[in-house]
């Protein structure tokens, strides 16, 4: 069973790490949510395990995984929303993996996606141009993508900022079921009620991890409290703390 | 046009059906530089075969095949060293270009003024119907074949680079690809085109139907399919006018393609002039 581990993981830009020293294990088929204050290298890590930068030190194994197994949805999508691309054309993208860069979208494919734009709640907007939805709508075309993707790893970075409500919330049941189908999700989220609600698994951040486990006990006031210390004392020296804390594994 | 009435009918013949492979091939292609903002792209590329031509037509005359390698040899060339330049990160992309087909212009003006040609430029530059025979005609018609042959296979890849760069890095696609692809679709559509219409003219009726094509369709197909008709009535009208008044098709053609721009422009339905303003005065209605 794959499963995504880290260890010692040191992730940065210019030499400063976002993410220092991490190590523990994402279990197969697992929903963890990524808390923590800002900069505590919450989306280093997303960014790391996609591929997309090289680690500092210590070393990440995807058991396995390849390349195009792996959804990530960055914060910041860098879509180009003046391309002249529809929903359907977007989501259809997902099937790249499967099919590779050239090949043409077998019958199965047409009828999978339309079948996902009707889960997401997209029926009837499949023509619309990308540019002329809202962010809501977008963002339900991007899950509807990382569907078409039969993705094993699914990274998300903050999917549910700057999106309406009910958007939001049926996306988050929507992802909430992807365990349920083998994959593991790793998600980037502030809104705690909704970690609570739906995510097994957190991992509060701090560079390091503070906590790492059940949510119960993980997202404790306590823990948040020091994440945030953890996070202010970096902002006043950038420099991680002389006291290397110790991991606490609940 | 200098020989007779039926040599004329002749090369209006060819003009025409090398204006229509050249709208199917350049006009898809037009859609996406547009959409990638690349379209000072085919500028660099149209200006940068010079020293090719100039340096294949010291070496071996009006051959058209060494005209053509020429053309095609430079082209790549300098696309590639924009495109490498551009890829450093140093200079934004339009400028990386404007150095090396700035440069490639030069180039060739030098070679060719050396030579004592230096009206050939304005052939180079603007066309000459003349210049179409039948080898030439098979290469625009090849030209347009691999283009949509080209784009058939990769458009997905390229429309994912383009729109979604971040995705297809996580999924491991090799970047370049289809911009490579696309460049050499583009050099080999120019390469078809200049020797009949001239490199500028050529690149225009590239990207002006292209830019057109954004006021009456939204999805790329669609723009696609508006291009390429833009494109052809351009080129068909151009050359009907060229042969009334008896002048170079290129510069009618073209004028032809901005002609048709305008008029998208304002009557469009897709965020055309006419259509904004409807909406306007519709939502005007609705306040007062």
């Amino acid at each position: 069973m794959p499963q995504v581990r880290v260890d010692n993981l040191s992730v940065g830009y210019d030499r400063h790490p976002a993410v220092a020293d991490l190590s523990g294990v994402f279990e197969d088929a697992s929903l963890t949510a990524v808390v923590g204050p800002n900069g505590s290298g919450k989306s280093t890590l997303l960014k790391a395990l996609a591929g997309h930068c090289k680690p500092l030190a210590g070393r990440i194994d995807l058991g396995g995984l390849k390349p195009s197994e792996i959804a990530y949805l960055p914060q910041a999508h860098g879509l180009d929303l003046k391309f002249p691309l529809t929903l359907q054309d977007l989501v259809g993208f997902g099937f790249i993996g499967k099919r590779g860069l050239f090949g043409a979208l077998a019958k199965s494919d047409r009828e999978r996606l339309r079948s996902l734009m009707v889960q997401v709640g997209l029926e009837g907007l499949e023509r619309r141009p990308i540019g002329s939805v809202s962010g809501g709508q977008l963002q339900r075309a991007l899950f509807a993508r990382v569907m078409a993707q039969e993705a094993r790893l699914v990274l998300l970075d903050e999917p549910f900022n700057g999106i309406d409500a009910r958007a939001a919330e049926d996306l988050a049941q929507l992802m909430a079921t992807w365990p349920g189908e083998g994959r593991t999700v790793i998600a980037v989220l502030h809104d705690l009620d909704l970690v609570r609600r739906l995510c097994p698994q957190s991992l509060v951040m701090a560079r390091q991890a503070v906590a790492w486990g059940p949510t119960d006990k993980a997202i404790a006031p306590a823990q948040l409290v020091r994440a945030r210390k953890l996070a202010e004392n970096w902002n006043l020296a950038d420099e991680p703390p002389a006291a290397v804390l110790q991991q606490e594994h609940v | 046009m200098v020989a007779g009435d039926a040599m004329t009918l002749m090369a209006l013949k060819s003009a025409a059906a090398g204006a229509v492979a050249l709208a199917f091939g350049g006009a898809p292609l037009g859609v996406l530089m547009i959409a990638r903002r690349l379209s000072l792209m085919g500028d660099a590329l149209s200006h940068g075969i010079l020293p090719g031509v100039a340096i294949a037509f010291i070496l071996a005359g009006r051959d058209p095949v060494a005209l053509t390698v020429g053309a095609l040899t430079a082209g790549l060339i300098v696309a590639g060293l924009s495109s490498l330049l551009a890829r450093t990160g140093k200079l934004p992309d339009d400028a990386s270009f404007a150095i090396f087909y700035l440069s490639a212009l030069a180039l060739g003006v030098l070679l060719l003024g050396k030579m004592g040609k230096a009206d050939e430029m304005e052939a180079l530059l603007f066309g000459s119907t003349q210049a179409l025979d039948a080898g030439g005609l098979a290469l625009a018609g090849a030209a347009a074949s691999a283009t949509l042959i080209g784009l058939a296979l990769f458009l997905r890849g390229v429309l994912g680079e383009g729109a979604d760069p971040v995705f297809m890095k996580t999924l491991g696609a090799r970047f370049g690809l289809s911009h490579l692809l696309l460049m050499l679709l583009l050099a080999l559509n120019l390469v078809a085109g200049f020797r009949a219409f001239g490199a500028l003219m050529t690149v225009a009726l590239m990207t002006i139907p292209a830019a057109a094509a954004r006021f009456w369709a939204k999805g790329y197909g669609g723009q696609a399919a508006w291009a390429v008709a833009l494109s052809a009535v351009s080129g068909l009208l151009g050359l009907f006018l060229a042969d009334v008044w008896g002048v170079e098709p290129g510069a009618l053609m073209t004028l032809c393609a901005a002609l048709l721009f305008g008029a998208s422009a304002v009557a469009g339905t897709n965020g055309g002039l006419l259509q904004t303003r409807l909406m306007k005065a519709h939502l005007r209605g609705l306040k007062a």
